[in-house]
């Protein structure tokens, strides 16, 4: 048979269990910062990966809309109507009136 | 324990204790310098090594011609810099650079040898150039995102809009008067790097907030190439030393073309020199010749000295006045005012001018803008020289009658003759129409500007008459008539002044002004060609040019002839298909 406590035991917690308790909630506390930290680090390179994504983006429809402009120049197209295509500016005789 | 033994055990209890005192009083001192005196400096510090702070610069805004078409963007470019304390094997790295930047090997050894923190080694290159260096990976380079301003156009309208700096600063044209506008705002963000070096989470990336503004021009560009195009053939076959052209709406003074010859390309700017940069539609002057006798003809006119139908003897070719003797390309004898227009007769303009008086003469030129700037928006405009009447001798009345001893801009030139097209009122030219930010939401527009009224309508209406009379037969600007139009125009031959101050001999100013049609004219036609060598006479030389523009021009904007109903746009070689 296990000694009779007395009242003075029944009324003292377990030091060791309060212990226990109190470096589970430190633990968890400090994992869960590092987690947070972890994940932050690793949305922060998410972020400069997307950015870098989007500005190469923006860079390729700019590039696009140099080319589309330089491919509008009218000097381009006055040559591929000519030469390519065969055309010449109309006179005035070979204007059709339409009534 | 013995008495003595507690003392030992107490004293070495107190030794231990007081060293242990001091050491701790030691740490909190620091401490406390550290935390308290040091503590912002220390801070600094230590973000300066996870920290990294950069500048970047807004793109420049883009300018657009009427119909929202591109003529200047900026581009995303990479530049290459280095960071010297950083690069360690100097020479071999050198030597990897220059080959592929094509920069030369010595002064880069120099530049990487330095003691700067930051050195440029090649800015604005090339993708493929970029992307070889980034294959090397070598620490201590940087690429630096820039942007670089790209004419997609090459030459079109190149004297108007100017061009940049390699730091994108506006130095010419439209890029330097309305740099403020278009230029991008300086922003500074903050990276974080890791224990690699590796930059995250910046907190603010380059992005369109720091753009500049975009310019809309009045500028056509179809127009614009219609009218370089027709330049630069006649140059050509005139073997001349350069040539411009101006197209405007008289109605509202905008410019629907501004063209030179030579071109020239901005892109490569260095491969062509300052003379050709130039838009010498407004900064340079010159004496007009005969385009002036219809200013003189507005001023006998309106001053009711004369009409169109007032008759002068024209001397047979040779007249003196003072000590001069003035000629005629051709004799003639009485000539109306009409007919003195339509024959560009020297004397005929020298003998109304006469009755008009050098005032009324002196006072209706500067009505029409001669001797002064017209305003508009580009840099370095000339304001001509129109000597105060006073100043006059006997001959300059008659002279300036016929476009000698004053000079004025191709500007105030078509400025004016817009006055007379617009029934007497004269507008101020200009070239911008709008400013829009880098949404494209409008910032600043600009509308038509009436400056005041120069003439009559009547008076414009009578000029217009007489003008009309110079493009039909026997007039000198018969070349420039234009089937199922009436063109109203004047020719222009002007002596060029010489190194010595005296007229040159075989070197003119051939010019062709004119605006179509007749009623409600939609465009002001000015030529220009300098020292043609074949022929020199503006009616052979510019009064094509001037009928190929109006021509082209009027397909383009639709403006049908009298004596057509529908328009065809383009014909096909072959058969048609389909």
């Amino acid at each position: 048979m296990s000694p009779r406590k007395t009242l003075k035991d029944i009324r003292k917690p377990n030091k060791t269990l309060l212990l226990i308790i109190f470096m589970t909630i430190f633990l968890t506390e400090f994992l869960f910062f590092t987690w947070c930290r972890v994940q932050t680090i690793g949305a922060g390179y998410e972020i400069s990966k997307e950015t870098k994504h989007h500005q190469d983006l923006i860079t390729l429809k700019n590039n696009l809309k140099v080319e589309l402009a330089r491919l509008k120049s009218p000097e381009r197209i006055a040559k591929i109507a000519k030469n390519q295509l065969g055309l010449i500016t109309p006179t005035r005789e070979q204007m059709i009136i339409i009534p | 324990m013995k008495p003595a033994e507690k003392k030992h055990i107490r004293l070495r209890i107190i030794i231990v204790g007081s060293i242990f005192s001091l050491f701790f009083t030691a740490i909190g001192a620091k401490a406390v310098y550290l935390q308290v005196f040091r503590g912002s400096w220390l801070s600094q510090k230590a973000a300066d090594q996870y920290e990294f702070s950069c500048r970047s610069y807004g793109k420049r805004g883009t300018i657009y011609d009427t119909n929202l078409k591109e003529l200047a963007i900026s581009i995303d470019v990479t530049s290459i810099a280095a960071h010297p304390p950083k690069i360690k094997n100097t020479r071999a790295i050198a030597k990897q650079l220059s080959k592929i930047l094509k920069i030369n090997r010595k002064s880069l050894v120099r530049k990487l040898a330095s003691n700067k923190k930051f050195v440029w080694i090649k800015r604005k290159v090339t993708p493929k150039e970029a992307g070889a260096i980034r294959k090397l990976k070598i620490a201590g380079v940087d690429f630096i995102p820039e942007h670089k301003r790209f004419y997609p156009n090459k030459t079109l309208a190149a004297q108007v809009l100017g061009f940049t700096n390699i730091d994108d600063h506006g130095l010419e044209g439209i890029e330097f008067y309305y740099n403020k506008y278009l230029q991008g705002s300086a922003s500074n963000y903050t990276i974080l790097k890791d224990a690699l070096g590796r930059g995250f989470d910046a907190d603010k990336v380059t992005g369109s907030n720091y753009s500049g503004n975009n310019l809309i021009l009045t500028i056509d560009s179809v127009i614009e190439y219609i009218t370089e195009k027709a330049l630069e053939e006649a140059v050509k076959k005139f073997s001349a030393k350069s040539g411009m052209a101006i197209v405007m709406a008289p109605k509202t003074g905008a410019i629907l073309a501004l063209a030179h010859y030579p071109f020239f390309n901005p892109n490569a700017k260095n491969n062509f020199t300052q003379k050709i940069w130039r838009n010498r539609v407004i900064t340079d002057a010159f004496e007009p010749g005969s385009t002036m006798k219809i200013f003189a003809a507005a001023s006998a006119i309106e001053t009711g000295n004369c009409s169109p139908n007032s008759i002068f003897y024209c001397e047979n070719g040779a007249y003196k006045v003072g000590n001069h003797v003035i000629h005629d390309t051709h004799e003639h004898g009485w000539l109306s005012l009409q007919q003195i227009i339509k024959y560009s007769s020297n004397i005929g303009a020298v003998k109304f001018s006469a009755i008009t008086g050098s005032k009324s003469l002196y006072k209706t030129l500067r009505d029409f803008g001669f001797g002064a700037k017209t305003g508009m928006d580009c840099p370095g405009e000339t304001a001509g020289i129109l000597a105060p009447y006073n100043q006059w001798t006997k001959v300059d009345t008659g002279a300036i009658s016929f476009g000698q001893g004053i000079s004025v801009s191709a500007l105030q030139l078509i400025s004016a003759t817009s006055a007379i097209a617009n029934k007497g009122v004269l507008m101020k030219p200009y070239i911008v129409q709008a400013i829009t930010d880098q949404n494209g939401q409008l910032i600043k527009s600009f509308s038509p500007k009436k400056m005041k009224r120069v003439i009559s309508e009547k008076t414009a209406g009578a000029l217009a008459t007489i003008m009309k009379s110079v493009i039909t037969e026997g007039g000198t600007g018969v070349n420039a008539a234009l089937e199922g139009h009436s063109v109203c125009g004047k020719t222009g031959t002007a002596q060029k002044i010489g190194e010595q101050g005296k007229y040159a001999q075989g070197k003119y100013i051939s010019s062709f002004i004119g605006f179509l049609p007749e009623k409600m004219p939609k465009t002001v036609i000015l030529v220009v060609i300098d020292e043609p060598e074949k022929q020199h006479y503006g009616s052979i030389v510019a009064a094509p040019v001037f009928k190929k523009i109006a021509r082209k021009t009027f397909d383009y904007m639709n403006i049908r002839p009298k004596n057509k109903t529908d328009k065809l746009i383009v014909s096909l070689k072959g058969k048609a298909r389909g």
